[in-house]
């Protein structure tokens, strides 16, 4: 089948995305742009016996190649030639759309302009002469509804068109630069006569002129005459100009979408909105900004959490006398759920296996090792599912950026933007889809940043771990309270300190990006937005992880239960208690010399629910808080191993997505030994002091 | 007309015309590629400590207090 290549190119918050998922609902192949840690989201669709190959460009403002984003969406119209570019702009927003959609005319000619929210213009009273645009332009200009379905197949039939060369410019668009025009003209003979290839001349020229570094480079690794003559005459320019030519040639492209409007868009009976203007005087207030900014993500969280593991609901339950409501929620949560499946599964298949004549070993393997860790993949689906989807929801509706606005502030004392505040935030819940938020991050070196450090801040997995110590340790529910909370404090603490650090050592001074980002206007989420955008990440998560999370599951089953005398199924004569025999004497300074403790750790590498599960089997019972004690837990040994479990290292599922996301190992292993050094220094100091103290 | 101020300098509500943009090929550039060009007005809608909040060209911005007080501006009422 003939094939066609179609770029997606639009400013962030134009829908292009929607679009995206909704010319190719959601069969979606993922990888990454060479260098850089932003995806690449290829999607296939077929259109009258062609195929037709989406790639989904990042969301960007102009082409000027300053960020890796604009680079990548330029290198690829240069480069890869596709044979049509669809451009989405906003018709609620045309003024600020359309730059990018001049910009790309004047480098590409095959273009075909996706004029979006077509719908809720009208609603709004901006009426748009589609075909007005057209005739100026040059290229067909498709109202489109992305949201609602509305002219997509009107779109690909003219993206066909452009494709087959049947309609479309044939030459780039001329944009008039007025008293510059001289300068381009002399600048694109110098560049014909250099023998430059690969780019249109004037556009060339053009770029030049405004102080094209990357393209500067480019040239002059391969004809370094012309690059000197190229910023010669940009310096005259300004000279005779009196002005930066950037800022004669970003006016004229503005003046040029001013016309088109005037001539093409008529406004009657705008409303105001009156609502906005109210959440936006919270939101973006000094004082309550912030806190409603917290509150309203907070607890949304709480809520993720209560569906997924019952808790916080059922500690309040608890203490409240509830203990019965308490163990039904928790039962009933999506993670008891998902357990209870596993264990009746797991022993189902295990008689299974019995019955058909397999020895203990094999029936071990499969229906513990094997499925167990399948288990700990799929108890990750829902807690993700519903991550993506709130996260969707905060994304699409506005309020993130407003909330990354009222916090930026406090961020930047730690060398991080507003922006950072979401990751952390998730981080609350799980490590995975914090990890991965930081592709909100414009910034590489943030990115790469919260990356690393995110994982100080407790999850869930701990939070579990951390009340059975809590209570193991303390009769009083405020003893075990202090704990928790100075175990929050502690990883919020060392998140906040560690990015600043790191931000030093890798990144010299230099403090976060400051910010300019765009505040969309609120609306209600997209159902079908949100569960694209879920779904999505999710099944890219199990891609991504799943299969390193099976394999060391299986591993560290095969660790714990087999030793040198074969398969034993006891953890006492195991390989993994060998190694935890040589581990514990480390573990001294924090006073946890303890083999079974150091054996409980190498569990919860691969979850660190893992940690109670081998406690309960050493101990033979099932309550962990019982298997705690049984440990012999005083307080100070308590609060040793509560900031030892929290900090010692990312659990394989959160390091697989480091690495997945961030791309070098340097990355991965630089988070493991900071959360390694932290932990034990912080267990070790914590211990000298009790000790000195008296405490034993 | 009065002396050019920064933007970061208005208050809510208050208006300003662009007079122009200090800062090299990136701060600058990035600005006017938004809108925020010479000889646009630009409405204030908050601005305490932290990033100021603007309007321009129908389109909100958080814009960081660096980038705001390199942008020149004379009141406008």
């Amino acid at each position: 089948m003939r094939e066609l290549l179609i770029g997606l190119a639009g400013s962030p918050n134009v829908g292009k995305s929607t679009l995206f998922n909704r010319m190719t609902g959601g069969n979606v192949h993922v990888a990454n742009w060479a260098g850089v840690t932003l995806q690449r989201f290829e999607g296939v669709l077929t259109h009258g016996g062609v195929r037709l190959r989406i790639v989904d460009l990042p969301g960007i403002y102009s082409l000027s190649a300053r960020d890796p984003g604009e680079r990548i969406a330029r290198d690829f119209i240069i480069r890869e030639r596709p044979d049509a570019l669809i451009l989405v702009v906003d018709a609620t927003s045309l003024e600020k759309s359309l730059y990018l959609a001049v910009s790309a005319l004047e480098l590409y000619g095959r273009v075909v302009i996706a004029l979006n929210m077509m719908d809720a213009a009208e609603k709004r009273g901006i009426h748009v002469n589609a075909e007005g645009l057209e005739g100026r332009l040059g290229v067909p200009v498709v109202p489109i509804s992305a949201l609602k379905g509305i002219g997509i197949g009107k779109l690909l039939r003219a993206v066909m068109e452009v494709a087959e060369g049947r309609s479309g410019r044939k030459e780039p668009l001329r944009v008039d630069y007025d008293g510059l025009e001289r300068f381009i003209a002399r600048l694109e003979r110098v560049l014909r006569e250099g023998g430059l290839e690969g780019y249109p001349t004037r556009w060339a020229a053009v770029r030049l002129l405004e102080g094209d570094d990357a393209l500067l480079e480019e040239i002059s690794r391969e004809n370094p005459g012309v690059a000197d003559e190229a910023l010669r005459l940009r310096e005259e320019a300004r000279r005779e100009l009196a002005a930066d030519p950037e800022s004669l040639t970003i006016s004229s492209r503005y003046e040029l979408i001013e016309e088109l409007l005037r001539e093409n868009v008529r406004r009657v009976g705008l409303s105001s909105p009156s609502l906005e203007e109210a959440l936006d005087s919270l939101l973006l207030h000094p004082m309550a900004g912030p806190l409603a900014s917290i509150s309203l993500i907070m607890a949304t969280f709480l809520m993720i959490f209560t569906l997924n593991t019952g808790f916080p609901a059922n500690i309040i339950m608890r203490a409240m006398g509830l203990g019965d409501l308490a163990d039904l929620m928790e039962s009933y949560s999506l993670t008891g759920l998902l357990g209870s499946l596993f264990d009746t599964l797991s022993s189902l298949l295990a008689s299974t296996l019995r019955s058909l004549g397999l020895d203990d070993f094999s029936v071990g393997l499969i229906s513990e090792g094997i499925l167990g860790s399948l288990g700990t993949l799929l108890s990750f689906i829902p807690l993700l599912l519903i991550t993506y989807m709130i996260l969707g929801a905060l994304q699409d509706s506005g309020v993130f950026p407003r909330a990354a606005t009222s916090l930026d502030s406090f961020f930047r004392r730690f060398g991080l933007s507003g922006r950072s505040f979401f990751p952390a935030a998730v981080g609350l819940g799980c490590s995975v889809p914090a990890v991965v938020a930081t592709r909100g991050l414009e910034d590489e070196e943030e990115r790469i940043l919260v990356g690393m450090t995110e994982p100080f801040i407790p999850c869930q997995a701990r939070l579990i771990v951390l009340v059975a110590i809590a209570a193991a340790a303390f009769p009083e529910p405020l003893l075990q309270a202090s704990l928790m909370l100075s175990i929050y404090l502690i990883g919020i603490l060392m998140f906040l300190i560690s990015s600043k650090l790191l931000r030093l050592i890798l990144f010299g001074s230099r403090g976060a990006p400051e910010l300019l980002m765009e505040l969309p206007p609120y609306h209600v989420p997209s159902m079908r937005v949100v569960w694209w955008y879920a779904k999505a990440n999710t099944l890219h998560f199990l891609r991504k992880a799943g299969l390193i999370i099976v394999l060391v599951g299986a591993l560290t089953w095969l660790a714990l239960n087999t030793g040198p005398a074969g398969y034993s199924g006891d953890l006492s004569g195991s390989f993994a208690s060998m190694i935890g025999g040589l581990l514990a004497p480390a573990l001294s300074p924090a006073g946890l010399n303890d083999w079974r403790i150091a054996l409980a750790l190498e569990a919860g590498f691969v979850a660190k629910e893992g940690l109670l599960v081998v406690f309960s089997s050493l101990s033979g019972t099932p309550d962990p808080v019982a298997a705690i004690r049984a440990m012999g837990m005083t307080p100070l040994r308590a609060a040793s191993l509560a900031l030892l479990m929290s900090f010692y290292v990312p659990c394989v599922a959160t390091l697989s997505t480091i690495l997945s996301e961030l791309r070098r190992v340097k990355y991965v292993l630089i988070a493991v030994l900071m959360e390694l050094s932290v932990a034990f220094l912080l267990s070790s100091l914590i211990h000298l002091i009790g000790s000195i103290l008296g405490f034993d | 007309m009065g002396q050019p101020v920064p933007l970061s300098s208005l208050r809510p509500r208050e208006r300003g015309r662009v007079v122009s943009i200090a800062g090299g090929w990136g701060a600058a550039r990035r600005l006017m590629e938004m809108g925020i060009l010479p000889g646009e007005v630009v409405e204030v809608l908050s601005n305490s400590f932290g990033p100021i909040v603007i309007r321009v060209k129908g389109v909100t911005f958080a814009l960081g207090r660096g980038l705001a007080s390199r942008v020149l501006v004379e009141v406008v009422d």
